[in-house]
């Protein structure tokens, strides 16, 4: 039980690691992609597109005629995101 | 599939003979590395790594596909790549969990070593779920694309502790070294030029992702083609100041 209990320690241990090690690398990222398997040309995420194409709305962003607003995680200001 | 796209959208969807050359010799390499294995029988010991090496490969002429056929600014190919990318990666990380397995063999620790990392995937996971939750009304995406960035940084930590596992063991076998370290290089070298170009804005690295994506198959086609399973080496010899 006690070596499961290491195990359990462990694997939080990393993943508090990783995490803080991810905040201090992409602090000032701009959203883009760390890593890429392969070699192929990496594109940015959906949300990032860019082109001369009319851009289709990402699957998370309302449809409608109306305003769109901006996404929470592009919401500025001080408030709470709700 | 019958999409018309305006001359503007195409002439932009078109790949640099720069990107497309890189890219045909990674393919290339990928495959090399699971013919190399294949013959020197190293297949089934290293069953992780190289079905993240095929998968890579399938994945990669997949991406060639879509980008043919959609262009490189399109939604197909966006998506398409995230999604395999995602999966990809978690492959990526069974297989450093393998490299854990072979290391910590003479422990008898496999199970333990189960444990931890279906445990750790599952909190990455969690953690992951958590963050996109409070963020995005239809999350799927951004959870597939977080989980594949964070993965990535628990890979990272990994590597590291399998190092120092592999110092502290007095591990020799050079093929395990040697992924071992490749796998590191391969982790930070993202990290560096992720850092790298957020602090130095007009850092432009046109192909330097590319070029890293190029080094893993480089190194494991040296490693299955020119070292043996029976190389030996001591790594802490490198590291431990004589007294």
């Amino acid at each position: 039980m006690s070596k499961y209990l290491a195990v359990v320690v462990l694997v939080m241990l990393v993943l508090v690691g990783a995490m803080g090690l991810k905040n201090v690398v992409t602090a000032h990222g701009d959203g883009s992609p760390v890593m890429a398997n392969g070699t192929g040309p990496v594109p940015n995420p959906p949300w990032m597109a860019n082109g001369t194409g009319p851009v289709p709305n990402p699957p998370w962003k309302a449809n409608g005629t109306g305003p769109v607003p901006n996404p929470p995680w592009k919401a500025s200001g001080t408030g709470s995101i709700l | 599939m019958g999409r018309e796209l305006d001359q503007g959208t195409k002439a932009r969807n078109v790949l640099g003979p720069t990107q497309f050359v890189i890219w045909c010799l990674g393919i290339s390499l990928e495959a090399t590395v699971v013919v190399c294995a294949v013959l020197r029988g190293s297949f089934r010991r290293y069953i992780f790594l190289n079905l993240y090496m095929a998968a890579t490969l399938l994945v990669e002429i997949g991406r060639f596909q879509f980008l043919k056929h959609f262009g490189s600014n399109s939604f197909e190919f966006i998506y398409f790549y995230f999604y395999s990318d995602a999966l990809l990666t978690i492959l990526l990380y069974f297989a450093l969990i393998s490299l854990y397995t072979v290391v910590f063999d003479e422990m008898k620790a496999e199970k333990y070593v189960r444990f931890g990392a279906v445990l750790l995937l599952a909190g990455t996971s969690l953690f992951t779920y958590a963050v996109v939750h409070q963020s995005s009304a239809k999350i799927l995406t951004h959870f597939v694309f977080e989980l594949c960035q964070n993965l990535y940084f628990v890979g990272l930590v990994l590597t590291f502790v399998l190092w120092g596992a592999v110092l502290k063991l007095r591990e020799t076998r050079t093929r395990v070294i040697q992924f071992v370290l490749s796998l590191g290089v391969y982790f930070s070298a993202f990290a560096v030029t992720y850092a790298l170009r957020n602090l130095f804005p007009n850092f432009q690295t046109p192909y330097l992702a590319q070029a890293i994506g190029f080094f893993l198959p480089f190194a494991w086609v040296y490693t299955f083609w020119r070292v043996p399973e029976e190389a030996r080496l001591a790594p802490s010899r490198v590291t431990v100041v004589p007294r």
